[in-house]
């Protein structure tokens, strides 16, 4: 199975190093599960237009260290839910690089994404190649390739599926 | 070409003669940790049931769980988490450590912390671990696969190597360490890679103190802790292993990918001001700032030492008016032995609020800050809302300095007290 290119816009860049993800539902938030009152919160002290002006397949964007503190899973679980398709860092925290692609959600590794990419651009990540094109500007930068672990995480679809795979259990019994 | 004991215990891990940094392995957890929680362990017991179609787990003897969060219960669905781990343990023959202390701790004391060990958790504290020469690693929800497969895939991490020379000064502890590696190095020196401690420095820091700094290495981005096995932390480890394996150590000519020499001699408290574990600064810039509540525990903290720098100071006197001050033994143990050498005493008599011990005073589950309330703390974390109001803050520091705190209600330098 292969991993599906990302391919959008850049939604928002977040230039902040050291950026703790709860600051985008907001830290008295991080609680909360029910996705219609996560999108009231959502980018609102960042953007309060973000969640009218996404579009699925939108990526976002971070600085060194994205996720650092102690990253709860409601502020990207409503990304998600809004159609952003995956997340391209300078570099990330461990924890919640884990976190995030044991769902199946794309973190990119991208030295240089910063210098790379400007707000709204279009880009696409080619995970074949190892490069995100940038349409809007006509450039292209490498990344960091994944692990084959994570690889196959990313092309299963998340943590249970791809342990579905590589135990041989099928799908068909599961509910 | 020498190997560190992180490559040593992984190549053990996977069956493999050596492994190098940047090799991608299959390797075999000894052991595989959890306490539980809602959200995050019952929804593995359905995963595991339902979607992976296991009905009863194999090799039990490698898992232990831990009920040390929402200890004790306070709603009916809490207690209905509990009942629901009791029963998958039971069923599963899978051993659990209830209302016994912070399950970190607890794994230490019932022979999970066995030199040499590659062990996994969801909760990254589990670092922690290294302190007796485990290679301990918190996988977040990917413990779910090292539940229900033999091995887990693993990239052979690049170590960071930190000597310590000299000895603390009256009044430093060791998670000002630990502060002052992230004050020094940052945020993020080490991520993705194992910060292992050394040198000479080492042995001068009590066994509990490197519990502390290898229990908070998250916030340095590591992927976890490890310091080499001394004779005194192999007599505690080996005495407890659940498991007999062989301890390993890293050769004197290890290739590192940073070393980092610090002085003890030197170092002064240090406090962590909120809203971030970076925010690292010296105690001398944040004396006299007023502080309502006090909590002297958590899985970085709470250990004897602690307790007995926190009664010294506070014995014979009485807490601050209006301050609350919390003291929670990291487990029974611990508590059992403060108990025998009247350490619980003094703090009883000084004002102090002793809890049995439990998770839930780190992250405002109970002794909850209101709005405007600021804490000192020795817990893990210091971001908004951790121990409740998000309008409420957390200044974390040593037990002598929140011992000192208490007695003034203001940020307080412990030194003249010691």
């Amino acid at each position: 199975m292969e991993i599906q290119n990302l391919k959008g816009r850049v939604a928002f860049i977040f230039d902040e190093p050291n950026f703790d993800i709860d600051q985008i539902v907001g830290v008295k938030n991080i609680k909360v599960q029910d996705l219609d009152e996560l999108k009231k919160h959502a980018m609102a002290t960042y953007d309060p237009s973000f969640v009218d002006t996404v579009r699925p397949g939108d990526l976002l964007v971070g600085a060194d260290n994205f996720g650092y503190g102690h990253p709860h899973y409601p502020s990207m679980k409503i990304m998600r839910h809004l159609g952003v398709a995956g997340v391209i860092a300078e570099s990330y925290a461990p924890g919640y690089w884990r976190g995030e692609m044991s769902l199946g959600f794309p973190q990119v590794t991208c030295p240089g994404i910063l210098d790379f990419v400007k707000r709204w651009d279009e880009i696409e990540v080619c995970w074949k190649e190892g490069i995100i094109r940038n349409f809007t500007q006509g450039t292209s930068i490498s990344f960091e390739p994944l692990t084959q672990a994570d690889a196959a995480l990313l092309a299963a679809g998340g943590l249970v599926p791809y342990l579905q795979e590589v135990m041989g259990i099928s799908p068909v019994n599961t509910q | 070409m020498g190997k560190t004991i992180t490559e040593k215990i992984l190549a053990r891990a996977s069956g493999l003669p050596d492994v190098s940094v940047g090799q991608e392995v299959l390797a075999t957890p000894d052991f595989v940790l959890a306490y539980d929680w809602p959200g995050q362990t019952d929804v593995m017991f359905r995963e595991m049931r339902d979607q992976l179609g296991i009905a009863r787990i194999a090799e039990p003897e490698r898992i232990g769980f831990f009920i040390d969060h929402m200890v004790p219960s306070v709603t009916p669905q809490e207690e209905e988490t509990h009942i629901g781990t009791r029963k998958w343990c039971s069923e599963n023959g899978v051993d659990l450590f209830e209302k016994r202390g912070i399950g970190h701790q607890v794994a230490s004391e019932v022979g999970f912390a066995v030199p040499g060990a590659f062990a996994v958790h969801f909760d990254g504290h589990v670092s922690q671990l290294g302190a007796f020469g485990a290679f301990a690693v918190g996988l977040r929800r990917n413990v779910l696969e090292a539940m229900v497969r033999k091995q887990v895939p693993i990239k052979v991490p690049a170590t960071v190597r930190i000597d310590l020379e000299g000895e603390l000064p009256k009044g430093v502890m060791a998670r000002d360490v630990f502060h002052h590696i992230v004050r020094l190095l940052g945020p993020s020196f080490c991520r993705f890679q194992v910060l292992e401690l050394g040198g000479e420095g080492i042995e001068n820091i009590s066994t509990e103190g490197l519990q502390t700094i290898t229990g908070l290495a998250m916030f340095t981005g590591a992927l976890t802790a490890i310091i080499n096995p001394s004779p005194e932390r192999l007599a505690y480890a080996l005495t407890r292993a659940r498991k007999q394996i062989e301890p390993q150590y890293s050769d004197a000519d290890a290739v590192y990918a940073q070393r980092h020499r610090i002085s003890l001699d030197t170092l002064e408290p240090i406090v962590v001001a909120p809203p971030s574990p970076a925010n690292t600064r010296l105690l001398s810039e944040h004396a006299g700032l007023e502080v309502h509540t006090g909590y002297l525990g958590s899985c970085a903290s709470g250990r004897l030492e602690e307790l007995r720098v926190a009664a010294q100071i506070l014995k014979g006197r009485r807490v601050h008016q209006g301050f609350s001050l919390h003291i929670v033994p990291t487990s029974h143990e611990i508590m059992a032995a403060a108990a025998r050498e009247g350490l619980i005493e003094t703090l009883v008599e000084a004002g102090a609020f002793v809890s049995s011990s439990s998770c839930d005073f780190c992250y405002g589950r109970i002794a909850t800050m209101a709005a405007g309330q600021r804490a000192v703390s020795t817990g893990t974390l210091n971001v908004r809302g951790r121990m409740g109001s998000i309008d409420s803050e957390i200044y974390l520091c040593n037990a002598a300095t929140l011992a000192a705190s208490a007695l003034n209600g203001r940020i307080t330098d412990p030194r003249p007290y010691l």
